[in-house]
């Protein structure tokens, strides 16, 4: 009894595997585009504010302006400079977004420094690109403390110098933070497509009539079908994940076994996200665009854009449901904090409750659907 | 024309019916918009920090409290620094600022005092926040303080300002710009599917055997998928400016004209990859790739483009998403500068117009693929009808 | 003077020779038959004459145009329904033909269309929702719109059933003039039969050319004949009966459906149907399309739920316990749904598995079926690949391979080759001799005959229920017309064919 009940689910999870596993094309789909996109998003996506190009019109063609500009210059994160002499192409500069930030100096920068008044340093940002423009104009104005600092008189006083200890990544780079970010969101692309288009490509060419007749139950074709996606989910996040290590140089600080239990029941949750929606849907393009609109929302509120604590508070809640949420803590806090088994479990707890109710929908669902 | 136009007129019918693509153009952008109005926020985010006191003197009892009352840090007390990596580990405060014992002892012998600052450096950007609240409300508090008068003071002091988005409001940016996302996702997900489709289903034979030409099969594609964009855009857009109230500087006829170039080399990629890979699961696979993620990615929306390698940085200007992400968040806030529009507008059209090159090239209306040179040499002579 | 003109035609696929050095005139304004087994070249043969494939090596003249270079000038003249046409599932009838006819350019003159194809009452419902013999009816008319110079139909009356199948045939002849030439593959060998000239192919090669009544004066003796143009067909010992082993402990009533009824909203599908089968006996289920065969089928495979009623499988109820019940049944379902990325092989090693084969003797039993089927050659080739004759063969492998001890078989003939077809029935019937009962549908009404029993479905309905002569008894006391006797007593009786045709008339009457 038992062994016929493996048998079966044997020789489903056989045939899911030739079908995704015998087409070279598919194959090196499946694999070869999460992995190069892997090496491409992780040198692309940074935040860290570079090469940023910049506008100046000194008024004041002092020895202190001149000063301050060659700060600039010398400083790594600003990379072209425009010198011009009037305001209009000031602007145009910046209007045709030739520049993202723009230094105008005063005629009177000079003589207001040597008069012990504070001199004005001009900042201007495109705020077009919002983000980049706040943080390359912290850049811009450290830059002129620092040296309006040195030309200060009053520069004996007090201030605090505040000492910053970055843990679990002691240098900020952006780079441990965001792959971890990208593993995860390339896992869960391609579990998605791969479990959402399952049942509802072999409803769409008829085949799961062939597959119900059999006396295949419920439970087997659901095991079956959700199996071998998520051994290739499995295997693909743990060779991305090696690359991370190996060639990115990114410590692995926590359990390795805690890791990939994590990855299995968040990739399950998924998987069952996945075949809920197959079931649901009668034709494949139905199944990826559904699964396409539930994928948006739920790495947009999965607070990897913006924290979770931030948002209001109907919305935290609602983030109880996204299992992307979990995925994402899990992966990066594993990853980079090394957390531990009790705060693995509290996050664990409702992934494993989602993957229930997910996949015993899809169960119940792909058999009420035969009308 | 005929032909062309019951084409199209099938197609439509073919949307119309189906949900799924009336999903993806306008609940799936709208569900977007609202949460990038009210899920995320990218300005001024509250941290959660700890504090931890060890200098008890009345004066420092106001720096504690200015924590308190910052509206961007929410504080948390603690006593010793075991109970603040816990904490940290466990995510639930994501820094914390630690005040020394001789902290108000070298302010008042006129020395600098130190103040210690832990981030969860796991979250990057969060951690920076972290940091410069601490700073900016250690350095605020100090010039209000009674060591006001010693205070070093900069000779220079920059004044900043934001042009065209002044409030720093990053909804003017990202919710224009998430309109970019959309387009792709109808431009290329959408359409990678329905040439496929047709093949799988055996529609096409069928096709194939009356008078439709090449260039039928090609527009008969395009122009539906065109017209939904555009519907979705438009929807987009009244989403935007009416009721999200979202400042639109430009002007709608550049912003229809470019928006339209863009999804002209987005349905170019869609079909590109329908027509070639002829099964919707590879075409859905494919079209995330390069259409969905390098629009998250790579358009300059998220990530500056500026900043990537200069490899990378190249990689970007073979993909249509940076070009309409510039000139979007541009037309929206900064209004219609001429040299953005026509810069972006001649990459888009050149890029359009080489995809539908390929998608032309790459549309046979024979079963097999096969180059107009071999059947040229396979077929000795003549044949005219008699 | 000719229509199409080829010569030295060869066409590979890969390592495949799919026509082999044909040569072929096809004469105006005549239906000419195509012939040939599964996988002889039908389908290839009718795409390369179009320009749809190219071929490797001679010449195709078509209507005097070269279809390699010139098929934007032929395409406009001629009519080609594929095997699969190509119809708009999620459009309605009339959104279909105003659709094909603006592809064809031609003007929207659909009355004497869809009165032809007795379409007009359903022109505002979707294709996907049509019956089968209905799907078709629209394909060929599609294909007919704007009278056409030529036309192509491959195989379009598989899975129809016969009065519309008369229909079809009576569709082609009277929307044609006299000028046009039609190139007609098909299955069934009366209908070739009917035909000005038949050819007949095999391995990619014309073995013959003429007219059909020269080959035989009868339909009949004209299918014989065939059969031994196409090497002749020898009936052996079944070797599937022969291997098979029936399980010990059978009732008596092995397959019995009770009261089943389907209802969608008002509309009744399915009405209070009981039979019972017995054990080794091949009940057949008879019916027009949109009968409600298919629905009544699916029901006792447990793959649509009854409204009310219920079936049972060697007593086992299909609603209580779908999974034990099914473990008996070997189905084949009427469209090919077997993996098409899988080989035959991996197909038939999945369904040994799904249907619980014990590894160790898993490898031998594929090994002896794809013998028994003749799928040797095939075996490790992409199921998707096959010619249709071939799928519903491996189709039927995968409904055996179990030694299941109830068969349910769903037009398994359609589409196959008239040897493959005999060498099913004598499998069939050696199969229900060693006990296995079966439930099949079929639109061969030459199959008809090989059933013990027949129901005979019509609206939801049985009509009429008894043995192949009763029933044509009964049709004969209906519709007492005396046809000339031949020389044998018996032959005062009606064929089946004629028998269904008179007993669905009858009740539509009523």
């Amino acid at each position: 009894m038992i062994r016929d009940f493996f048998r079966r689910v044997l020789a489903l999870m056989k045939k899911e595997f030739i079908t995704i596993w015998n087409d070279p094309k598919t194959k090196g789909i499946i694999i070869g585009l999460p992995i190069v996109q892997l090496l491409i998003f992780s040198n692309a996506a940074t935040m860290e504010v570079q090469n940023i190009d910049v506008v100046t019109l000194d008024r004041s063609q002092s020895v202190e302006s001149r000063e301050l500009l060659s700060r600039f210059e010398n400083s790594p994160r600003f990379r072209n400079f425009y010198y011009v002499d009037n305001e209009a192409e000031f602007k145009k500069k910046l209007d045709t977004q030739k520049v993202q930030i723009g230094l105008m100096i005063n005629n009177d920068f000079s003589r207001d420094i040597k008069s012990g008044k504070t001199a004005t340093v001009q900042v201007m940002a495109d705020g077009r690109q919002t983000n980049s423009a706040s943080i390359a104009s912290g850049y811009a104005s450290q830059i002129i403390s620092g040296y309006g600092m040195e030309t200060s008189s009053k520069k004996n006083g007090v201030g605090i110098n505040t000492s910053v200890r970055n843990w679990f990544n002691p240098n900020l780079e952006y780079k441990w933070y965001i792959l971890t970010v990208i593993v995860a969101m390339l896992s869960l692309v391609t579990t998605l497509i791969l479990t959402s288009l399952s049942i509802a490509r072999e409803r769409e060419l008829g085949t799961f009539d062939q597959l119900i007749v059999s006396p295949l139950s419920s439970l087997e074709i659901l095991l079956g079908k959700s199996i071998p996606p998520l051994i290739i989910a499995m295997a693909l996040t743990m060779v991305m994940t090696g690359i991370v290590i190996v060639s990115f140089q990114i410590p692995f600080a926590g359990s390795f076994l805690l890791f990939m239990v994590s990855i299995f029941i968040s990739l399950l949750a998924i998987v069952g996200v996945g075949l809920y929606i197959s079931a649901v849907c009668n034709t494949q393009q139905q199944a990826i665009l559904s699964a396409m609109t539930f994928m948006m929302p739920a790495v947009l509120l999965s607070g990897f854009i913006s924290p979770i604590e931030d948002m209001p508070v109907a919305l935290q809640y609602l983030t109880w449901l996204n299992p992307v949420r979990f995925f994402m803590v899990l992966t990066r806090g594993i990853f980079l904090k090394g957390t531990g088994i009790e705060d693995v479990t509290t996050n664990l707890i409702p992934l494993i409750i989602i993957a229930l109710i997910t996949l015993t929908l899809a169960g119940r669902t792909f058999k009420r659907k035969l009308g | 024309m005929k032909i062309l136009l019951a084409l199209i007129k099938k197609e439509i019918k073919q949307i119309l019916r189906d949900p799924s693509s009336i999903i993806i153009a306008f609940v799936l952008p709208f569900i977007s918009i609202m949460i990038y109005m009210y899920g995320i926020n990218l300005d001024s985010v509250k941290v959660t920090m700890g504090i931890k006191n060890d200098d008890p003197t009345p004066e420092v009892a106001t720096l504690v409290k200015s924590f308190g009352h910052s509206k961007y840090v929410n504080s948390i007390y603690f006593d010793n620094i075991k109970d603040i990596e816990a904490a940290i580990t466990r995510s639930k405060i994501k820094g914390a600022v630690i005040i020394p014992n001789d902290f108000s002892t070298k302010l008042a012998r006129g020395q600098n005092a130190d103040l210690l600052v832990i981030t969860d450096g796991s979250e990057v950007n969060t951690a920076n926040y972290v940091q410069s609240y601490a700073t900016a409300i250690a350095n605020n508090w100090l010039i209000s303080s009674k060591y006001a008068s010693s205070v070093n003071q900069p000779a220079i002091n920059a004044e900043i300002r934001t042009w065209y988005n002044p409030d720093l409001n990053s909804h003017y940016f990202i919710v224009p710009g998430s309109i970019a996302i959309t387009m792709t996702l109808i431009g290329i997900l959408l359409t990678s599917l329905v040439v496929a489709r047709e093949w799988e289903r055996g529609t096409m034979e069928a096709m194939l055997s009356t008078s439709v030409k090449t260039i039928h099969i090609v527009l008969g594609k395009y122009i539906p998928y065109f017209i939904l964009g555009m519907l979705s855009l438009a929807f987009n857009i009244f989403l935007c400016v009416v009721i999200f109230q979202i400042p639109f500087r430009g002007n709608y006829l550049v912003l229809l004209l470019v928006s339209g170039l863009f999804l002209f080399t987005s349905l170019g990629i869609g079909l590109n990859v329908s027509s070639v890979l002829k099964n919707q699961f590879l075409a859905s696979m494919v079209a995330m790739s390069v259409g969905f993620m390098p629009a998250l990615m790579l358009s300059g929306l998220m990530f500056p483009i500026n900043s990537m390698p200069v490899f990378f940085q190249h990689l970007t200007r073979i993909l249509p998403p940076r070009y309409y992400v510039s000139f979007i968040e541009s037309e929206f806030m900064a209004g219609t500068v001429p040299e953005i529009v026509i810069a972006n507008a001649i990459y888009l059209t050149i890029l359009g117009l080489i995809l539908f090159a390929a998608v032309y090239k790459n549309t046979s209306t024979r079963l097999e693929k096969v180059s107009t040179r071999t059947l040229r040499e396979r077929t000795p002579e003549r044949q005219v009808r008699s | 003077m000719n229509t199409v003109e080829i010569k030295n035609l060869t066409k590979y696929f890969g390592k495949i020779t799919a026509l082999d050095n044909l040569s072929l005139n096809i004469e105006k304004g005549k239906i000419t038959g195509l012939i040939g087994a599964d996988g002889a070249g039908k389908t290839t043969l009718l795409r390369t004459i179009i320009g749809l494939l190219i071929p490797d090596k001679g010449e195709i003249s078509t209507l005097g145009f070269n279809p390699v270079t010139q098929k934007e000038e032929l395409t406009p003249l001629i009519g080609y329904m594929p095997q699969k046409f190509g119809l708009y599932e999620d459009l309605t009838v009339i959104e279909n033909l105003t659709l094909y006819a603006d592809l064809k350019n031609v003007p929207h003159e659909f009355e004497k269309m869809l009165e032809f194809t007795k379409l007009a009452p359903f022109q505002d419902r979707l294709a996907g929702a049509l019956s089968g013999g209905m799907k078709q009816k629209l394909g060929l008319a599609c294909t007919l719109l704007g009278n056409p110079e030529f036309l192509l139909l491959d195989e379009p009356s598989v899975g129809v059933d016969p009065i519309s199948r008369k229909d079809l045939m009576q569709m082609v002849r009277e929307m044609i003039n006299p000028e046009t030439t039609v190139l007609w593959s098909t299955a069934y060998l009366d209908e070739a039969h009917s035909f000005d000239t038949a050819v007949v192919i095999d391995r990619g090669r014309v073995i013959y050319e003429g007219k059909p009544h020269d080959l035989a004066p009868t339909p009949q003796e004209f299918e014989n004949k065939v059969i031994d143009l196409m090497g002749g067909y020898k009936q052996e010992n079944s070797k599937i009966a022969e291997n098979y082993t029936l399980l010990k402990d059978i009732q008596d009533c092995t397959v019995e459906a009770d009261n089943l009824e389907k209802k969608y909203g008002n509309f009744y599908a399915v009405k209070n149907n009981s039979f019972c089968i017995q054990k080794g006996e091949i009940f057949g289920l008879l019916g027009p399309n949109g009968a409600g065969k298919s629905t009544s089928f699916k029901m006792m495979c447990g793959l649509a739920k009854p409204t009310n009623g219920t079936a049972r499988i060697m007593g086992i109820d299909i609603t209580k316990d779908p999974e034990k019940a099914r473990s008996n049944l070997g189905y084949m379902a009427q469209k090919f749904s077997l993996y098409g990325s899988l080989t035959v092989r991996e197909n038939l090693e999945f369904f040994a598995s799904a249907y619980g084969i014990k590894f160790k003797n898993r490898a031998s039993r594929v090994k002896e079926i794809i013998e028994v089927f003749g799928l040797k050659d095939y075996a490790d080739q992409k199921s998707e690949e096959l010619p249709l004759g071939l799928k519903q063969r491996l189709s039927m492998a995968c409904a055996l391979i179990h030694n299941p001890p109830v068969l349910f078989l769903d037009e398994p003939t359609s589409g196959v080759d008239v040897i493959t077809r005999r060498d099913f029935w004598n499998h069939i019937t050696s199969l229900a001799r060693k006990g296995v009962t079966i439930l099949v549908t079929t639109h061969f009404m030459d199959e008809a005959e090989y059933c013990d029993r027949i129901s005979l479905f019509y609206h939801g309905e049985t009509i009429a229920l008894g043995t192949p002569e009763e029933l044509k008894r009964k049709a004969l006391e209906l519709n007492p017309a005396p046809k000339p006797a031949p020389t044998s007593g018996e032959g005062e009786l009606p064929t089946m064919e004629e028998t269904f045709i008179t007993l669905i008339k009858e009740s539509e009457k009523e």
